[in-house]
């Protein structure tokens, strides 16, 4: 009888948030804690620093961060499903190297400029889907563990990235490579004789040039547009909810008729394609490609991920949260350069909010499972 | 039938073991070890394969697939194993673990000259390791400090100063970066006001210098202690519409590096010789050969400095890191 | 709902000769087994007897390695488990089958999320609106009150996990429903309604299938009791014609028809 009446207490409505105001505060503290501390920082930064809180630097931030932001998009949408990729960053690099040597080769061979760089960015993307394509194929079909098929696959696409550019950096590309990765959707001129000017730069010199601000280079443009179409597709459409669902239980998702192998392998192929619009967009700003163009990129752009809420278990997380994580780093970056301060600050920095962002994330987990505990007694 | 494959076998083995013999008594067999694929190593390799085809002789030359210890040492190991080479024209990529595998040649019998880079403290006559011929290869302390003198002339002797630097720990870039320091303090009228490290990416270069650039709004100059820190620091400062204004030294002359001179992204760039390096260290395995004894054990190579306005003049367009 | 009445008794589910093998263990050997109309088959045996093997053979978990299946007359490969719900086999799984970081609406629909279409179809953007509300229909008409269907499925107790899953299955007009173990984590009034449940499922003509360690509930919903013992199908009896003393001793091997040679049914 008494086994029975505790039955009867367990499927009574849970009552599960009867937790202690303690408990309730770090769940406040596990949702809000990213934007809280970005927006500290930029107090701090701004009351710090000068010339912190301007348009310029804002526009500064927002290209600095491109290259963090695409690949940990992709990114995210792995570790969501339970994965991770490793490739990314030489990934980021090939796709660099092959624009530039399609656009050089075809501008070199009397192609429309216009249309060689189209080419160039197209295969560019398409160098990078492949190596994506494979991850994919071999995680699904071949049951090999993501780790380790995406490290292999970054050292052969490292390797297929120097070989292709000789060791070099691959130069040669037409102004237009240039412009399309420098200049902007806005322009603004502050005082007499400026104003707004939209998509056409206005013509400055000297001192008017100097404080030219321009508003939404395109790289930014293009990160807003795919980063919006990721927000879009991870938290509104089917596709987003079988991510979290094979993150959350890859049999039970399978069993639901789900098919997680195609979904794992287009899993892939997209991080493939955010890697490979880092790289194009990369050859675009600094008018040349190179296959390390994204050596350095990875850890921080994983960091953006996991200081987002993403867990590395899989199942949880947002595309929000990774903006925020990559916001936080490039901020504090630039507000420690402003301060003057050695930039090896930034590193203790970032690797304290990592692991303290981790412990908040357990600590979430921790008291919803104390919940479940509590009811399962 | 094994038997006549055997018999060609025995045959073949024994007319390879003559050649040798009977070429090793005039003529020095080098094997080449750079440090790693780039342009500076290809040039050098050119220089390299010009004096082998100058005095006749004979070279193998095997690039490691990256800048690393575990990647280089294997090469020295088949070198020794070959039994063939007397000398070896090598870059260490590290000062103290390459002393042991190149040691193990040397107890074979193969004479090694260092390029570019050193191993111990780079003096073979005073310091700990004595055993290299000599150090063909350009002091790049003295680099920076020509990097420094050369901003600090197109600045006119005043401003502020900004470094790029790359990786902590790495001796060159660092020994750059030390050189470039010491020439702005010799300057009165100049003041460093910062150096960050990039990692080698252009992207994070880019960042630190805008944010440098929002700090010191007059900034003079910035020196870029290779090409990534360099084409970051140049697209910030071209960004901030300061294009002409702020003054971008590049370290090494890359074709890219050239082009982002001809593009106005940098100002001045630095170029080492490379292809002195090799051809020099050749004639060197060659003079000591012929039993010339009073080999110089240091060889500083120098630098060139290219400006836009030198970069079509053929003396010093020569400087350029090209590869055909 | 499809009636097959074109027969006197044609089966919905017809197995013949399933083999699984997994490595060198033979899971399930050579079983037939027929399912018809508007019955309930009990499917009982010990630990490792493979009733979870065979009905994961039918519901596309697994593929079956010898053998084959008849479904509505027809002979069908039963590739995936969406091919299985395609069908109309629905099964509700002992592990309970439950993302647990998607709530409860999300996972009664999970697979088969309902969308909104905008811009003539280019667009499709979740439903969720339509499917909480359906949920929460499901879930009245069984008499189970969850108080959030928004509530991630780690919060839920274990009673209501189960519930879920049934409201899952349920939802979906089934031709066949395979239950493995769905009264495991249920309290007495919830076992007796998901019994209840079990023969309105019958009374409408859908064929069970009820995999149960409880003899008692099989014994109080079955039409036919089949026993599988270390693979293999060791009877199948009519249920008012044993008892359950007689089941459990096929359980334990101390009865095997197959060493007589009765023919099946």
């Amino acid at each position: 009888m008494a086994v029975d009446s505790q039955r009867e207490a367990a499927l009574q409505p849970v009552a599960p948030k009867r937790l202690t105001g303690m408990q309730q505060f770090v769940l406040t503290v596990s949702r809000v804690w990213g934007w809280v501390f970005l927006f500290l920082l930029i107090v701090f930064f701004s009351i710090t620093g000068t010339g912190f809180l301007s348009l310029r630097n804002s526009q500064n931030i927002l290209v600095a961060i491109v290259p963090v932001l695409l690949l940990g998009l992709g990114q995210t949408f792995i570790i969501i499903a339970g994965g991770i990729d490793l490739s990314v960053n030489y990934v980021m690099g090939l796709a660099s190297v092959v624009m530039a040597l399609v656009i050089r080769d075809l501008v070199a061979n009397g192609v429309d400029e216009t249309l060689a760089i189209l080419v160039g960015m197209a295969l560019g993307i398409v160098a990078a889907l492949i190596p994506g394509l494979l991850n994919g194929l071999i995680v699904a079909k071949l049951r090999v563990t993501p780790f380790i098929v995406t490290l292999g696959m970054a050292f052969v696409a490292r390797g297929v990235g120097y070989l292709l550019s000789d060791g070099n950096v691959v130069g040669g590309q037409p102004p237009g490579v240039r412009l399309f990765g420098n200049e902007a959707l806005l322009y603004y001129i502050p005082g007499d004789g400026g104003g707004l000017y939209f998509l056409q730069r206005p013509e400055a010199a000297g001192e008017q040039l100097r404080v030219l601000e321009r508003i939404f280079p395109w790289p930014v443009v293009v990160l807003a547009i795919v980063v919006g179409f990721g927000i879009f597709l991870l938290s509104k459409t089917q596709f987003g909810r079988h991510t979290y669902a094979i993150g959350g239980n890859r049999e039970a998702a399978s069993r639901a008729g789900i098919l997680v192998d195609r979904h794992t392998i287009l899993l892939f192929v997209m991080s493939g394609f955010t890697a490979g619009l880092a790289g194009v967009l990369h050859t675009a700003r600094f008018n040349g490609g190179s296959a390390i163009a994204g050596e350095a990129q990875l850890m921080p752009s994983i960091a953006a991920v996991i200081i987002g809420g993403v867990s590395m278990f899989g199942g949880v997380g947002t595309i929000w949260g990774t903006i925020i994580g990559a916001l936080i780093m490039a901020v504090l970056q630039t507000g420690l350069v402003m301060l003057g301060v050695e930039s090896f600050w930034q590193w203790i920095v970032v690797g304290i909010v990592v692991i303290v962002a981790v412990l908040i994330d357990q600590g979430r987990d921790l008291i919803k499972g104390r919940a479940e505990a509590q009811l399962s007694e | 039938m094994t038997k006549k494959l055997l018999a060609i076998l025995v045959v073949a083995l024994l007319a390879i073991s003559l050649v040798p013999a009977t070429g090793q008594e005039d003529k020095p067999k080098i094997g080449f070890l750079p440090g790693v694929v780039d342009p500076f190593y290809q040039v050098m390799e050119l220089g390299v394969n010009q004096a082998v085809a100058d005095f006749d002789l004979e070279v193998i030359t095997q690039y490691p697939p990256s800048w690393n210890v575990s990647e280089q040492t294997p090469i020295p190991d088949a070198y020794v194993a070959r039994g063939d080479l007397d000398y070896i024209i090598t870059a260490p990529v590290d000062k103290d673990q390459m002393i042991a595998p190149l040691q193990a040649a040397v107890d074979a019998g193969i004479k090694v000259i260092t390029v570019d880079t050193f191993l111990g403290d780079g003096d073979y006559i005073d310091g700990p390791v004595t055993f290299p011929l000599s150090y063909i290869g350009s002091d790049n302390v003295e680099g920076g400090r020509i990097a420094g003198r050369a901003l600090a002339d197109v600045l006119g002797g005043e401003g502020t100063v900004y470094v790029q630097n790359t990786n902590v720990g790495v001796s060159t870039t660092e020994q750059r970066g030390e050189g470039f320091i010491e020439a702005i303090s010799e300057f009165p009228g100049m003041e460093l006001v910062g150096m960050d490290y990039n990692l080698d990416d252009a992207n994070r270069a880019a960042e630190q210098t805008s944010a440098t650039l929002q700090r010191v709004p007059d900034l003079g100059g910035i020196f870029g202690v290779n090409v990534f820190s360099a084409q970051g620091a140049g697209n910030a400062v071209i960004a901030a519409g300061l294009g002409g204004t702020v003054q971008v030294v590049a370290f090494d002359a890359t074709q890219f590096a050239i082009e982002m001179l001809r593009n106005g992204d940098v100002t001045l760039v630095i170029a080492q010789k490379p292809f002195d390096m090799g051809y020099m260290a050749v004639e060197f395995a060659m003079a000591d050969w012929r039993g010339v004894t009073s080999l110089p054990r240091r060889v500083p190579t120098g630098y060139a400095v290219i400006t836009a306005e030198n970069v079509d003049d053929p003396e010093v367009a020569r400087f350029i890191y090209q590869v055909p | 709902m499809v009636a097959e009445t074109t027969q006197e008794r044609q089966p919905m589910l017809s197995v013949r000769g399933i083999v699984k093998r997994f490595g060198g263990l033979t899971a399930v050997n050579k079983v037939d087994l027929d399912v018809y109309p508007g019955e309930v088959v009990g499917l009982v045996g010990d630990n490792g007897a493979g009733k979870s093997t065979l009905i994961k053979c039918v519901s596309g978990v697994h593929q079956a390695d010898e053998g084959e299946i008849f479904f509505g007359g027809a002979r069908v490969h039963i590739a995936h488990p969406s091919a299985a719900r395609e069908m109309g086999i629905e099964t509700i799984y002992q592990d309970l089958a439950l993302a647990g970081n998607l709530h409860v609406g999300a996972n009664i629909f999970l697979g088969r999320e309902v969308k909104k279409e905008y811009l003539g179809g280019v667009v499709k953007v979740l439903d969720e609106t339509h499917m909480l509300t359906e949920s929460e229909k499901v879930l009245d008409s069984l008499d189970i009150h969850i108080p959030s269907l928004t509530q991630e499925i780690n919060n839920l107790s274990g009673g209501q996990r189960q519930a879920v899953a049934i409201a899952r299955a349920l939802y979906w007009d089934a031709r066949l429903m395979i239950m493995d173990e769905p009264t495991n984590n249920l309290g007495v009034v919830e076992q007796r309604k998901v019994l209840s449940l079990i023969r309105t499922l019958r009374d409408r003509q859908v064929p069970v299938i009820l995999i149960s360690h409880s003899i008692h509930d099989v014994f109080a919903v079955s039409d036919r009791i089949v026993v599988l013992r270390r693979g293999r199908k060791v009877t199948e009896k009519v249920a008012s014609e044993t008892n359950s003393e007689e089941v459990v001793q096929y359980i334990v091997g101390a009865r095997d028809d197959t060493r007589e040679e009765i023919p099946a049914n």
